[in-house]
Parts: structure tokens; C-alpha cells; sequence
């Protein structure tokens, strides 16, 4: 081991400008691909392509031919169903079906959908919605009043006061859905009228999604450098030097996203977070570096003995923070969710690259420098700045508050306990909206007003039952039953399915005989009525929406006014606790599908997956930290502060409500890998200083000089640098900044004052390693074993 | 010389519009004809049709029907009967359709199951035939007189020389199409394909005649295909068992034919 890292220093120190040549090359040759960069806004694909759930979603998807539809909906103060609003509405659809990739033929708008009714002598007829109802005359009713009386398009076109209308335009690629939603809003500038409309629907949350994703790359991670460059310029007053791990983030940035892209992985919402993360990370070993520069290169007799020595000093620590990082981020290798684990990785590999530049890079530049800009760095008395007087202080107030400091800790750790046990796991990816975002408030308004926005697929597979067909009363009237039975739950808004068509044409067959308002006990009266619904002039294709041509398969579809996955899991629970104990017919089988139960499933996926890399990372991170202080009391107590950070702060996420959704699940991992660098500098340099100075208490008035005010720089840039993410339109971005800055800030202060103190109570051995230094019961030291540790150090 | 000069462009004129007057009117007789070989042949007759529809999935479903027509008098009013035999849960449904050509239609259909006969709405020609891609309209006729036609061209199809008209609706309410093409076939009159174009000249129908038999004597087009072009679906009827022999009276096509169709054609 010292032998790489001498060889590793000096390489640095004496080919300066072949590492910084290498570095640029590098650089430019990964910086070509990145314009190629893929994005993927697919909610899908948080699952792996060959997910069960995905298979049965996309079959359901092709077999009832459903695409996913922009949304556009109308809300009004007067029945927008009165014949002025529909005609401009007819306008528009004429107009929207002219448009590239739009289903012309699925469009649904009161324009293009049925109305199915009989004429006072007895005609059944099934024709155009808008239209008079023939031979009814003065007695026609609004359109409303149709929708409301048809079981297949109530709350789906329109309220049933008119108030609230619907489009819906079904597209055959979700990448033309802002050009089409574009199209649409000119469209109704030139037609007029419209008054207050709402677009929503999938392809647009996808496409403001990717929007997003670019602002989020392009602002706030230059942002975020930015901040941190300040912050820098703040500690360390120059600016050349400063320049030097500013550039070691950017390459880092760079050859992480470069690789990613070359490896062709698409950017994901959460890829998309890798610069942001990369910055301040990449910047935590140079600022050490920088910090111990700083103190030494006055004392120092050349520059190249005072980077020599910073870096033998900071080797160990500096690797041990990357590696537990590193552990941090690949932990979630272990997480079934493919863009987690492409975010793991290369976060990951980022870690260990800014590592190499670090050490590498930093001091090459250094060595590059002239001689005359360095002349005046590290004069400042460190002791006068902000953080030179109050850390010192803050050494003196832990070793004195020691029992204080740990009964707060044990009764955080009980609050912390408590909060945890209330988490409530919910997500929902359209929440990840800003609550003022049009696509929030139009799928509030279109579920005030219709039946919901948010839908779920149940298929029925009638194909192992005897008769092979779904058009069999049993299955039916099992159908039926259930959809009586969800739609008394709050969060149903509507099920539809070919009952509601078989009811409808029965029920106008027998003239509007109430009872005829059921589903017929006899299988062949079910085939001829869908049969007359066909005859009468339905449209088969919008009968193929429900059932397979062939019969085997029906779909119900359930339009959700809450799209929450706990709200869709009820749901789901129910239909389970329904099928055992109301028993389907035999060889009746059931599959969901939709948006929302995916949803369900990556959540469980990734809920059980986080807890596993967790305690993963905290196993691997304890035994490296055991090994690393060749202790394993320490390793336990420097896992310590950051355990109490990151129960207190799941804790808050309890106690104030707040959904555990996708990035609070995913940042428990990472912060631990990230927040245990603090311990490992105070306690790894700690020990070195114990090893010199032979005393806990001078140890420790040491450690909070320079080695402290390393690690409190670390914890301003590393919380700070995720403040831009606050500003971020999309809430998961700005619960990741909010977390970092909590989890970041909490355990490097937990750091400062739980670790001092709990060296205090273990006592004045606390810093020894194994088979190292002994100490006397006195506290005096063996001072043949000092000797011994030096030699050992200096012939090794 | 004025009176020269007067008869001369009168000539003129007439030489020129002529051949385009002549044109049309050879247009219209053409379709008229075309109308008369394909839809009124002999006074009426039956066949064993089979209709496979085709959906965008590719995904096919077959029905099975006896189709009975006979003529009220040629290129006016009809009786149309459809008999369904297969599948088994439509069997025994029955269907009856009066074109009017003055009006709307008259349709019932029977359903057994309930043994009730029900009406049902005939006044859009355009709506699908049983939810095939054939419409009521495809399947009885539209009326030469409701378009004006104009020829555009010789062609071939299905491997015979053809006479290309272009008709185009005189009310553009009357059709979901801009205007049609059909080559007609230049020895029996049948309308041998059919192209339907929207008002952007994008082509949305599609109708091709797949096999011609002579039977009694009458050139029969016994396999047809109607593709959507839009929707990507398509339907094929093929015709066996074709009879000219007119099977009942004109008069006979009514409720009671509805519930008890003749024994001949229930196998």
C-alpha cells in the first residue's frame, strides 16, 4: 500500500504536465458524445423491460389497441355541451385529426363518440351524439343529459351538468405530444371561444418531464459549481488555486456523463441528477487537499515537499471517503429498478474518477503554477477566520457537554423511532408536479369534474374457462359485481367495460324497461346484443376497447379520480379480497394493467430494494470503517453520528407526513456513504494525531484546528451544493436538495459533537488501534511503542 | 360575313364542348350500367356468403350468412334478407333491409334469443354493415344520380382492361368521401376496384374485386375485399352457392320471413 501511494504522489509531482495534458484529452475525447445523449421520460421503464407487470400491460395496451391520449379538458359556468361549444369543439376535432400522429379513429370527443337510444315508435338506433335524436322531435336532450344517461361515456366526455367537457386525443408516438398539444392551443386561438381548458395526460407530463431533465443539467448543475467555486474562493481567497478542483468537478462531470452516454444509457430522470451529484463530491477530497496545503506551505521548505506531505497525510483518509461513498452509490446496483442502478453506477464511477483527479490533477496543477502565485497562499492566520475561532470552541463545548450531547442523541434516536414507525411509503409520479404546474391543475379540475385522469386496466381472461368467451353470463355478472362493488370507493370514479354496452343496447331493446338495465342470463342474447350494437351501426373497433374480437378477453377499464399508489392499491386489495370471496367462475383469470398499478409495482420493487442496499451499505461501510481504524469499538462509534442523522431525518419524514415516495427512498443509501466521510476524516486523522501527540485531549484540541475545519468546509459545499435543486419546478429534484441539505448539514455537525463526545466517555484510549500504541492506565504512553509505530510506519 | 364568322365559333364551340359533354354523358351511362350488371342482375337471387373481418391487430373473425335479394324494379327499390349461421351465438339471427331509393331505408333485424324483432335506424346509408367495413351503402348500392362522373382514363385490374371514372358526390353530405374512382371493367360493366379519396386527395378506402365467375350466365363478382385505409382494417366477403333464380316475392320479405326463415337456407 504506501508503496502505490508513493508511487502515485511522485508520479504527480514530477510528470505535471503529462497528467494535465492526459486529463484534457480525456476530456475532450468524452465531451463528443454527449450531444448524442438519449432521454428517456418513460415512466415504464422504471421497471425492467422484461417485468412481468410490463409483459401484461403492454399486452392489454396492443391487444384493446389503447394508446396513451393528451387530454384536453374544458371547464366552463355554463353546459359547455350546448350546440355553440360543441361545434367549435367539432372544429377542433376536425382540425386535431388532420394532425400528425394522432389515432384519428379513437379520437373521443362528443363529436366523434355514440349515442345509442330508440325513437318513440321503437327504433333502436346508435348514431353520431351530437346530433338530434331522430323523431324525438322538441323533446331532444342536451348533450349532457345523453352522456349522463350512457353508462360507456359517463364522466369520461363530460360532467353531468355539461360544465366540464373532455378531449381526448390518442397518439401513436408520445414524442409528438407537445408539437400536437401546441397545434391544439393555436387551433383554439383561431377557432375562439374556448374560454378556460387544461391539457393533461401522460405524453405531456413526459415531455415537460424531459424538458425539465435538460433544464436540470444545463442550470442547476452549473449552478451548483458556481456555488461551490464561491464557497471556495470564500475559504481559500485564490483564485487560481481554487480553479484546480473546480476543474477536477468539471472532468469529472464530464467523463462520468460521457461514458454513460458512449455506454449508450438513456438519460433518466434520475441520470439526469449524476452532474449535481458529481460536483460537490468530486470537490470534497480537494478541499482537504487545499486545506492542508494551505497549513503547510508556508512552513514548508519547497512546494514540492509541501504537496508531497499533504498527500502522504491524506491518502488514507481521502481513499477510505471515496471508497465508502463509492459503496454508498453501487449498493444500489442492488435496487430492481434499472435507472437507480444506472444512477448507482455511474455516480459510482464518478466517485472514483474525481478520486484519481484528485489526486492526480490537484497536485500536477499545483506543481504547473508559478511560483509567485502560491507566494502569498496560506499566510492568513487560519486562526482569526470565522471557522478558526468557532470550531475550536465547539471542540471544548462537546468534551465538556459530553453526557448532554448523548442523552439528546439517545432521545433523538427514540423520537427518530417513533416518526419512522408512522412513515406512510406513497408515491405519485404526477405529484411530482409543483402543485400550481398546468398538468396538476388540470388533473385536479378534470377529477373534480369527471371521473379522473388516472387509469387502471383489469383484464379478464376468459380463454381457460369451458366456453373460452367472456360473452357468458357468469363472467358478466362476476364483472358487474365487482364494478358495483370498486365503484363505492372514494378514489373510483368509473369502471367501464362491455357490460355497460350490453346493459345499454338490453335496456333500449326492451324499451327502457328497468330491469332489462342488467346483463342477461342467456350467453346467446349476450352475442346477438353486442351483435345488434354492431348491426345498429356501433363502431366494432370501439367494441374491440372492451373485448378481443374472438371473445376470450375483456378489459375493464377503472378511471381513478386519485392516482396516489396507496389510493390504487386499495383498489387493487379490494378487487383481491373480492375474487376470494365472491368465487369467479371457473378458469377465470385476472391481470392488471395501467400506468398506475406499474407504478405500484416499481414502488414495492424499490421500497424492499432501498431497505436491502441500506443495510447493505451499512454492513459493508462498518466492516471497511472496523478495518480501516483497526478498531472495532470505533468502527461502531463513527457509525454513530450518521446513523442518528439519518433515523432523525427518516424520523421527520414520518412525523410531518410527507410521503416516503422515489427519492427519499433512494437517498438513504447514498447519504450514508457520503456522511460517514466526515467520521472517517476526524477519526483516521485523529488517530494519526493521537499517534504523534499521545493524548486525547491534546488530540482533540488539534482535530479541531485544521482537520475540523476541513470537515466543515466539506459539510457547507456538500449541503450547499444541492441548494440550486430547490429551485428546481419538479418535486423530486427539490426533496433530494432538501434532504442533502438536512442529511449532510445534521451529520456533519452530529459528527463534530457525538464523536468527541463519545471519545471522551470511551475514555483515553478511545484512539488506539489494535496491536498499536499503548497506553498506560495512567494515560501516559508506552513510549517504546511509539518508537515501534513510527519505525513500522517509516519502514513499511 | 358577321353570320360566318357566328357559325364558325358556334362550330367551334361545339367541336370543343363535344367530346367533354359526350364524355360525361358516356360517364354516366357507363356507371349506370355498372350499377345495373353489379347490384339489379336478373330480377333478384341468393348465396352462401362468407365474411371475414380483419382488425388492425390482424386478428380475424368469420360470420357465415345466406344473403337473399330481390328486386322491386331495376335501379329503384329492393328487399335485402341476411340469415346468419355462424358463429353459433348468432345463429338463427336474421336481418332485413327495404332500400328505398326515393328515402331512408327500412331495417330490422331479429334477434332469437329473445325471439323479438327490433328496428333499427336506417337513416345514414353510410354506417357499417354489420360491423364490417362494407357499408349498407357498399353493399346495396349508391345511386349513379347521386354523383357526377367523369372518365379519366383506360387502366387494367385484376388483370382486365378497365375504363377509370372519377365520381364525385353532388352533396358532399351525402358521402364521408371527397370522391371516388372505379375502374370499370370494360367487358361485364363490374366495378372492378374503387378507390376513396378525402378532401386532401389521401386515399382512405380501398375496394378490390378478387375473382369473377360467370353463373347462369351473369358475370358474378363472388370474392370482394373492402380495406380502411385509415384504420388499417379490412373486410373480405366471398359469395358460393350464387343463385339467379329470384327466391320469393318481393312481398314475402317481411316479419314473418324474419322469424322463420325457409328451410333451405337454415343448413
Amino acid at each position: 500500500m504506501p508503496q502505490i501511494r508513493h508511487r502515485i504522489i511522485r508520479f504527480s509531482v514530477d510528470h505535471p504536465r503529462l497528467i494535465v495534458i492526459a486529463a484534457i484529452l480525456i476530456t475532450i475525447a468524452l465531451i463528443i458524445p454527449i450531444p448524442n445523449a438519449v432521454i428517456d421520460t418513460d415512466p415504464e421503464n422504471m421497471l425492467a423491460s422484461g417485468e412481468p407487470v410490463r409483459a401484461v400491460h403492454k399486452e392489454i395496451k396492443e391487444e384493446f389497441s389503447l394508446s396513451d391520449f393528451l387530454v384536453v379538458g374544458f371547464v366552463g359556468q355554463t353546459d359547455l355541451t350546448a350546440p355553440d361549444f360543441i361545434e367549435r369543439l367539432g372544429l377542433l376535432v376536425a382540425a386535431v385529426e388532420e394532425m400528425e400522429s394522432v389515432v384519428t379513429e379513437d379520437i373521443w370527443a362528443p363529436s366523434t363518440v355514440d349515442d345509442i337510444y330508440r325513437t318513440p315508435d321503437g327504433t333502436l338506433v346508435i348514431g353520431p351524439l351530437t346530433g338530434p335524436r331522430t323523431g324525438w322531435e322538441d323533446n331532444q336532450p342536451s348533450v349532457a343529459a345523453k352522456i349522463a344517461g350512457n353508462p360507456i361515456l359517463r364522466g369520461k366526455i363530460a360532467s353531468g351538468d355539461g360544465r366540464a367537457v373532455a378531449l381526448y386525443i390518442p397518439l401513436e408516438s408520445k414524442t409528438y405530444a407537445h408539437d400536437v398539444s401546441e397545434q391544439v392551443k393555436a387551433e383554439m386561438a383561431a377557432i375562439g371561444g374556448f374560454g378556460e381548458y387544461h391539457i393533461a395526460g401522460l405524453p405531456v407530463a413526459e415531455e415537460t418531464f424531459g424538458t425539465e431533465m435538460f433544464r436540470q443539467m444545463a442550470i442547476s448543475a452549473p449552478l451548483a459549481g458556481i456555488l461551490i467555486f464561491l464557497l471556495m474562493l470564500i475559504f481559500f481567497r485564490r483564485f487560481s488555486v481554487v480553479a484546480s478542483p473546480m476543474i477536477v468537478a468539471v472532468m469529472t462531470v464530464i467523463w462520468t456523463m460521457g461514458l454513460l452516454v458512449l455506454l449508450k444509457f438513456p438519460l433518466h430522470i434520475m441520470s439526469s441528477m449524476i452532474p449535481i451529484f458529481l460536483m460537490p463530491i468530486a470537490v470534497l477530497d480537494s478541499i482537504h487537499i487545499l486545506s492542508e496545503f494551505h497549513d503547510r506551505y508556508q512552513q514548508s521548505s519547497s512546494r514540492r515537499a509541501a504537496i508531497t506531505s499533504t498527500l502522504e497525510e491524506l491518502f488514507a483518509p481521502m481513499l477510505f471517503t471515496s471508497i465508502t461513498t463509492f459503496v454508498g452509490f453501487i449498493s444500489l446496483v442492488s435496487a430492481p429498478i434499472p435507472p437507480v442502478r444506472v444512477f448507482g453506477v455511474f455516480v459510482a464511477t464518478g466517485v472514483a474518477v474525481a478520486w484519481v483527479l484528485s489526486m492526480t490533477f490537484n497536485p500536477a496543477y499545483a506543481m504547473l503554477l508559478p511560483e509567485r502565485v502560491l507566494a502569498r497562499f496560506g499566510r492568513l492566520d487560519e486562526g482569526r477566520s470565522f471557522l478558526g475561532r468557532l470550531l475550536p470552541r465547539a471542540g471544548r463545548f462537546a468534551a465538556k457537554a459530553r453526557i448532554p450531547i448523548l442523552v439528546v442523541s439517545v432521545l433523538a434516536l427514540a423520537f427518530a423511532t417513533v416518526g419512522i414507525s408512522k412513515i406512510v411509503i406513497n408515491d405519485n409520479p404526477t405529484k411530482w408536479f409543483k402543485p400550481a404546474h398546468p398538468i396538476r391543475v388540470a388533473e385536479e379540475k378534470l377529477g373534480e369534474h369527471l371521473a379522473g385522469t388516472y387509469e387502471a386496466y383489469l383484464l379478464f381472461d376468459a380463454t381457460g374457462t369451458a366456453d373460452e368467451t367472456v360473452k357468458d353470463p357468469a363472467v358478466l355478472t362476476y364483472m358487474e359485481g365487482l364494478q358495483r362493488h370498486l365503484e363505492q370507493m372514494p378514489q373510483v370514479g368509473a369502471t367501464t367495460g362491455v357490460t355497460d354496452i350490453v346493459k345499454k343496447v338490453r335496456f333500449e331493446l326492451k324499451d327502457g324497461d328497468p330491469a332489462a338495465n342488467s346483463i342477461p342470463n342467456n350467453a346467446e342474447e349476450i352475442a346477438q346484443e353486442l351483435f345488434l350494437y354492431e348491426a345498429a351501426g356501433g363502431d366494432s373497433e370501439d367494441l374491440y376497447k372492451f373485448i378481443t374480437p374472438d371473445g376470450g378477453k375483456a378489459v375493464l377499464w377503472l378511471q381513478l379520480r386519485e392516482g396516489d399508489n396507496l389510493a390504487v392499491a386499495e383498489v387493487v386489495q379490494a378487487t383481491e379480497r373480492y375474487t376470494r370471496t365472491v368465487p369467479p367462475p371457473a378458469g377465470l383469470t385476472f391481470a392488471w394493467g395501467g400506468l398506475t398499478y406499474v407504478n405500484i409495482v416499481w414502488q414495492d420493487k424499490m421500497v424492499s430494494g432501498m431497505r436491502n442496499a441500506l443495510l447493505g451499505s451499512f454492513a459493508v461501510v462498518l466492516i471497511m470503517m472496523i478495518i480501516l481504524l483497526r478498531s472495532v469499538i470505533l468502527g461502531l462509534i463513527s457509525m454513530v453520528p450518521l446513523s442518528v442523522t439519518i433515523a432523525m431525518v427518516y424520523g421527520l419524514v414520518g412525523w410531518t407526513g410527507k410521503s416516503y415516495d422515489m427519492p427519499i427512498a433512494v437517498l438513504s443509501s447514498l447519504t450514508l456513504g457520503l456522511s460517514i466521510d466526515f467520521a472517517i476524516h476526524f477519526l483516521k486523522r485523529g488517530q494519526e494525531i493521537y499517534a504523534r501527540r499521545g493524548s486525547l485531549a491534546a488530540t482533540l484540541e488539534e482535530l479541531f484546528e485544521e482537520p475540523a475545519r476541513a470537515i466543515a468546509r466539506n459539510i457547507v459545499v456538500i449541503a450547499l451544493g444541492f441548494v440550486p435543486l430547490l429551485f428546481s419546478s419538479l418535486v423530486p429534484y427539490i426533496t433530494v436538495g432538501v434532504f442533502f441539505l438536512l442529511i449532510m448539514g445534521l451529520s456533519g455537525v452530529a459528527t463534530l459533537f457525538i464523536l468527541p463526545a463519545l471519545l471522551h466517555v470511551r475514555g483515553a484510549r478511545a484512539l488506539q488501534r489494535w496491536g498499536a500504541v499503548r497506553v498506560r492506565d495512567d494515560g501516559t504512553i508506552d513510549e517504546m511503542a511509539v518508537l515501534a509505530q513510527s519505525g513500522k510506519e517509516t519502514v513499511a | 360575313m358577321k353570320k360566318v364568322m357566328t357559325l364558325g365559333v358556334l362550330v367551334f364551340v361545339l367541336i370543343a364542348v363535344t367530346p367533354l359533354a359526350w364524355a360525361d354523358d358516356a360517364a354516366e351511362a357507363l356507371m349506370n350500367e355498372s350499377h345495373q350488371a353489379y347490384y339489379y342482375a336478373a330480377d333478384g337471387g341468393s348465396a352462401r356468403v362468407t365474411m371475414v373481418l380483419t382488425d388492425k391487430k390482424g386478428r380475424t373473425r368469420n360470420r357465415e350468412f345466406w344473403m337473399l335479394r330481390r328486386d322491386v324494379e331495376d335501379m329503384g327499390d329492393q328487399r335485402y334478407y341476411t340469415y346468419f349461421i355462424k358463429p353459433a351465438d348468432i345463429s338463427r339471427t336474421a336481418f332485413l333491409v327495404h332500400k328505398n331509393a326515393a328515402g331512408n331505408d327500412d331495417r330490422w333485424l331479429y334477434m332469437p334469443s329473445l325471439d323479438l324483432v327490433k328496428r333499427i335506424a336506417a337513416d345514414d346509408r353510410r354506417t357499417s354493415f354489420v360491423g364490417s367495413d362494407f357499408t349498407y351503402e357498399d353493399v346495396s348500392g349508391r345511386l349513379p344520380i347521386l354523383d357526377t362522373h367523369e372518365i379519366i382514363g383506360a387502366d387494367t385490374a385484376l388483370g382486365r382492361s378497365a375504363t377509370k371514372v372519377k365520381s364525385t358526390p353532388k352533396d358532399p353530405k351525402t358521402a364521408d368521401y371527397a370522391y371516388r374512382v372505379t375502374w370499370v371493367d370494360d367487358a361485364t360493366k363490374l366495378s372492378l376496384r374503387e378507390e376513396y379519396y378525402d378532401k386532401n386527395d389521401v386515399e382512405v378506402r380501398l375496394f378490390e374485386v378478387g375473382k369473377i365467375e360467370t353463373i347462369d350466365g351473369i358475370p358474378t363478382a363472388v370474392e370482394r375485399t373492402m380495406s380502411d385505409l385509415k384504420g388499417n382494417h379490412s373486410t373480405t366477403i366471398s359469395f358460393a352457392e350464387i343463385s339467379y333464380a329470384a327466391p320469393l316475392d318481393a312481398d314475402e320479405f317481411n316479419e314473418r320471413l324474419l322469424r322463420n326463415a325457409p328451410s333451405a337456407y337454415t343448413r
